[in-house]
């Protein structure tokens, strides 16, 4: 029989199903939530509550927002010319924390994976073309990540859009600012040999 | 817990927790593994950028004594699979022997000589060979090293010899050929012509030094489709890339010249040898 209220083994049980959460961790996080104020309990609750029930995805570029379109969607100082394509709202995020690019985005919501199943069908590709058919996007950039499945969900798409007349690039990889060549991997040396660019 | 190294080709990598994955190898020493890489998706990952599809790379890995998953502990990356961001057509093939090796092997069963095939197949892939006769020679040597090799010198089922036809039954029952007599009966049967059974002999006979036969134009597709429904028959489901290779290595031998196209010339640099983004 267990020692605990029925509600403290519930809570547990639903934090234990978060990702990276074991169940010694999510026993710590209900006793400290039982331990702190009793509105900063609820404020959590409802900020779950309020996220799940008002956030969805952007009608446009498929980012995160809780209008029908998402702040940068709406944000007349965007270049509209310039599309930068994530697989997840993540990746738009850590672009924006980079803090150079003013363009527009459009996220995938996933890379295809014929392997496990994904296809183009089930991303936003569609809605994609749909975008570039308008005709206002001049340059694409393919910002997938740079494994098999991002870059072929990125030749993929180039395919797609090549009747279209769009500039499209992708993000330059390569050697780490800061790293040694010397023990750099040769595949990654390679990369950055194919992606030389011309000394501004 | 012992260290054990090998090579190994990336079969499956799925994400386990914020930074950690779980990775599917198939080894040249120990066969399929799985194992624990942790840390993985980190930026300064002791894996590099070896834990990606389609990469061999060489492994240091403890492992458990338990169920468990096997640790790894270091990758270091000997060969990417370049084609994913040049050809679509050879990507999809380079997944087409992921799915058989992870479908046709079992864990912890070592076949160094299957590996092997392996990491030539897909350099061969990658590195710009005629997609249709690498993808059969791979598939009739790996199914001759697991033990499942199609016969088709006699009769699967009485050892008797074959009709003199135009057309040879092939039993996906039996594993192979099927007299007149045998056939009776029979379910899951496929026609093929002589001239394909010809070309598939060579096949299933040729060595793992050398590499794959001709594959005359007039035989791709009866021979994919043959090899196709047996491979299926053999694993009880039809494997998921089956329709991306049939499609990427018919329009990659356009695209090289392999197959010439009715009604054009040459079908190298033809305007419409440009693979379609239609998987």
């Amino acid at each position: 029989m267990t020692q605990l209220a029925d509600s403290v083994v519930r809570m547990i049980d639903e934090f234990a199903k978060l990702p990276g959460i074991g169940r010694k961790s999510a026993e710590r996080l209900a006793y400290h939530l039982l331990r702190i104020h009793k509105s900063e309990a609820l404020a959590l609750a409802d900020a779950i509550r309020n996220v799940r029930e008002n956030v969805h995805y952007c009608q446009t570029c498929f980012n995160l927002a809780e209008s029908e379109q998402c702040g940068i969607c709406l944000d007349p100082q965007r270049d509209p010319t310039q599309l930068c394509i994530v697989e997840q709202p993540r990746d738009l995020m850590a672009l924006e924390q980079a803090g150079v690019f003013r363009g527009r985005y459009h996220v995938l919501l996933g890379r295809i994976a014929p392997l496990d199943g994904v296809g183009p069908e089930q991303l936003t590709i569609g809605q994609l073309v749909d975008r570039v058919a308008q005709g206002a996007i001049r340059e694409i950039i393919m910002a997938t990540n740079p494994t098999v499945e991002g870059d072929g969900t990125a030749l993929f798409i180039s395919n797609l859009l090549a009747e279209y007349p769009v500039t499209i690039t992708r993000l330059a990889r390569g050697i780490t600012t800061g790293s040694i060549l010397e023990h750099t991997n040769k595949e990654i040396l390679a990369d950055a040999l194919v992606s030389r660019q011309k000394y501004a | 817990m012992a260290s054990e190294k090998s090579l190994a080709i990336v079969l499956r990598v799925v994400e386990f927790s914020e930074t950690s994955c779980v990775v599917t190898l198939f080894s040249r020493d120990f066969g399929k593994i799985g194992v624990l890489a942790k840390g993985a998706r980190r930026p300064k990952s002791p894996f590099e950028a070896a834990l990606d599809l389609l990469a061999v790379c060489r492994i240091v890995f403890l492992r458990k004594s338990s169920d468990g998953l096997d640790l790894l502990t270091e990758a270091k990356l000997e060969r990417r699979f370049r084609s994913a961001s040049r050809d679509l057509g050879r990507l999809y093939c380079g997944y087409y022997l992921l799915e058989l090796l992870r479908e046709l092997t079992h864990q912890g069963d070592p076949h160094p000589d299957l590996f092997d095939l392996a990491d030539h197949s897909l350099a061969a892939i990658d590195h710009g060979a005629d997609l249709a006769p690498i993808v059969l020679w791979f598939e009739f040597a790996a199914l001759r090293i697991l033990g499942h090799a199609p016969r088709l010198d006699d009769c699967a089922e009485c050892g008797g010899a074959l009709p003199d036809l135009e057309r040879i039954a092939f039993g996906q029952v039996a594993g192979g050929t099927l007299c007149q007599r045998c056939r009776e009966g029979q379910r899951q049967i496929i026609s093929v012509s002589r001239e394909a059974l010809c070309v598939l002999r060579k096949f299933n006979e040729t060595s793992l030094e050398h590499g794959p036969p001709g594959l005359p134009d007039a035989v791709r597709g009866e021979s994919r489709g043959l090899m196709q429904h047996y491979i299926a028959h053999l694993l009880g489901h039809r494997p998921r890339m089956h329709s991306y290779v049939a499609t990427a290595a018919i329009r990659t031998a356009i695209r090289t010249g392999a197959v010439q196209v009715p009604g054009e010339t040459s079908a190298r640099g033809g305007g419409n040898s440009r693979p379609s983004s239609t998987p």
